[in-house]
């Protein structure tokens, strides 16, 4: 019996292909494909030789053994990781750390109970995780976070490079402050964003400014707006409040982190399946962690 | 009279440490901005000395400004990695800055003195930030001091709470700092009572040591770096080992302590008048 690929991932996402008898009542055999194979076929198509250092490597589990379905996400938590597994997925490719520091540093945490909680939940679900950022941003030809930005908010034919690597700029229909910051949260599914500027302001010109102050300082002066996201609150935000404060008609979105780069990783899911097709790949989106009171 | 040297003399004989004031790698405490033998006409503390803030010391004749950043948005090199997410920005940006430009001019024509007063502020004994947000939260009461003296030394942040929600715990605090950027991770059912109050920002290692006291539902702080303590808090809420994490924001988790900074000069300073200005919640969010 041939397995047509939609009900394979209705099996798939179900989780219950790696229950053997049923794959062999299906007649399908197991794929063998292991999680340096994908790795290997990245590489080939990331459209960039590999360099090093990288934080691109894998952080646990085992390469070699034979993969069920693969999930992307932002962020490896916790609870991706159970959703993961239930959807019957052990090879996950995370964009950010898993063990909560940038080199995913270990050593401090051997008798923290959180960290063998996690690690348990790893190695009992025999599940392997690979950190895909370095290369992903340096995809070419574009950089897939931006990439899957820009689909995710409708921007593809407003987009230009910026000032640099990390600072895309768009030139938007004209509009309100407010109507911005209200369209971008209900596209990118946020709901902890912090602005600063005139809620009336006329905008048309935005652009990206990473996390860093210098990159902040580098693109205000030719934009109405800056996105940020992950930057110290000493930064960017105080930056702009004075460029107000100094007669500047400027204005400032601070998107949680997941706001400016998770919808890269539902782009990398589309990505992948044009050179993986043995198993099911599918986005799990970790989400805006916060919450605001009213 | 008391010139600004004679100032920061009179804070370094009070302060009870033994003065650092030469890190090698970024900005210290001491003057940041100004000459040592001008007179002071008035002292403004604040946690960052924003534009705004700096006009209002000026309207009110106050010339020094006393705060915990510097005024060219960062910190500068001297704290780790995880702190800082940056260098400073150079020399040479800094200098063709638009933005920068008009600050240092006016800090220039009003011939103002910036004094960064931080890092030997957070030597002493007593955690003047911590005592300065309890305070401002009302939960003086609430503390659960190790200690009969004072309290608020390091370290002793934990609080017990009439039992709440976490949404009732964080809509009550919202409107007590009257701040809007204000984030929260965890369920808003979940009971809160035992609450750890820090402020700043949480680096993993804090949110690890603080959570070995056993019973503390949630932790109250100022920030969080996006790929440290706070996923970290998300795991921790995901394995049910506490409840939520509530960030107040770095200004206003810092703020009181500047006013606890006002009222310790007080003390030892009486020839020209103290204020602290805050320099406020700077994000607004949409309803």
């Amino acid at each position: 019996m041939k397995l047509s690929r939609r009900k394979f991932c209705q099996v798939a996402g179900t989780g219950l292909l790696v229950a053997s008898p049923l794959v062999r009542a299906l007649g399908q055999s197991p794929s063998t494909l292991t999680a340096r194979e994908v790795v290997a076929r990245i590489k080939k198509n990331v459209g960039v030789p590999w360099f090093t250092p990288t934080a691109d490597d894998f952080k646990i589990g085992d390469p070699d053994a034979p993969i069920t379905g693969i999930t992307t996400t932002f962020m490896s938590t916790l609870d991706v990781l159970q959703r993961s597994a239930a959807a019957g997925n052990n090879f996950v490719i995370t964009h950010e750390p898993t063990f909560w520091s940038a080199a995913d540093v270990v050593s401090d945490l051997r008798e923290d109970p959180l960290y063998n909680y996690k690690l348990n939940f790893l190695e009992k679900n025999k599940m392997v995780v690979w950190r895909f950022h370095d290369h992903w941003h340096a995809h070419r030809p574009a950089d897939g976070i931006f990439t899957g930005w820009n689909k995710a908010m409708g921007w593809e034919s407003y987009a230009s490079p910026g000032a640099n690597p990390f600072s895309h700029e768009y030139v938007i229909p004209e509009t309100s402050f407010e109507d911005l910051a209200r369209d971008m949260q209900k596209k990118l599914n946020t709901h902890s964003m912090r602005l600063v500027g005139d809620p009336k302001l006329r905008v048309t010109k935005v652009a990206h400014a990473g996390h860093y102050i210098q990159q902040c300082m580098q693109v205000l002066a030719n934009v109405d707006v800056v996105l940020v996201f992950e930057c110290r609150e000493w930064e960017a935000a105080e930056y702009v409040r004075d460029a107000i404060a100094s007669g500047q008609k400027k204005a400032l979105i601070q998107l949680p982190h997941e706001g400016g780069e998770e919808a890269g990783m539902d782009e990398c899911a589309r990505w992948m399946k044009t050179f993986v097709t043995e198993v099911p790949i599918k986005f799990i989106p970790s989400g805006d962690p916060f919450w605001m009171p009213t | 009279m008391i010139t600004s040297q004679q100032l920061i003399e009179r804070i370094q004989k009070n302060v009870g440490v033994p003065w650092q004031s030469q890190q090698s790698d970024g900005f210290s405490d001491g003057i940041l901005f100004g000459s040592p033998e001008a007179t002071v006409t008035g002292i403004v503390t604040t946690w960052t000395p924003t534009l705004d803030v700096l006009r209002k010391a000026v309207s009110s004749a106050k010339n020094v400004i006393i705060c915990r950043q510097a005024p060219s948005y960062s910190r500068g090199e001297r704290a780790p990695v995880a702190w800082r997410n940056a260098p400073a920005p150079s020399k040479e940006m800094l200098d063709k800055d638009p933005v920068w430009e008009t600050k240092q001019d006016f800090i220039s024509k009003n011939n103002l003195l910036i004094i960064r007063f931080c890092d030997n502020w957070d030597a002493r004994r007593t955690d003047g930030q911590l005592r300065g947000l309890a305070k401002a939260l009302g939960w003086k009461k609430f503390h659960l001091a190790q200690s009969a003296k004072d309290g608020y030394e390091p370290r002793n942040v934990y609080f017990r709470l009439p039992a709440t929600s976490l949404n009732n715990l964080a809509e009550g605090i919202k409107k007590k700092l009257n701040i809007q950027g204000f984030r929260v991770i965890g369920k808003p059912e979940s009971s809160i009572a035992k609450v750890a109050l820090t402020h700043g920002l949480l680096l993993v290692a804090d949110a690890e040591q603080i959570l070995r006291e056993p019973g503390v539902d949630a932790i109250v702080t100022g920030d969080a770096v996006e790929w440290e303590a706070a996923p970290y808090f998300q795991d921790v809420v995901a394995a049910g080992k506490a409840k939520g994490l509530i960030l107040l924001g770095d200004e206003a988790s810092e703020e009181p302590g500047s006013g606890e900074v006002a009222d310790w000069l007080k003390g030892f300073v009486t020839e020209v008048p103290i204020e602290w200005i805050p320099a406020g919640d700077p994000f607004w969010v949409l309803s």
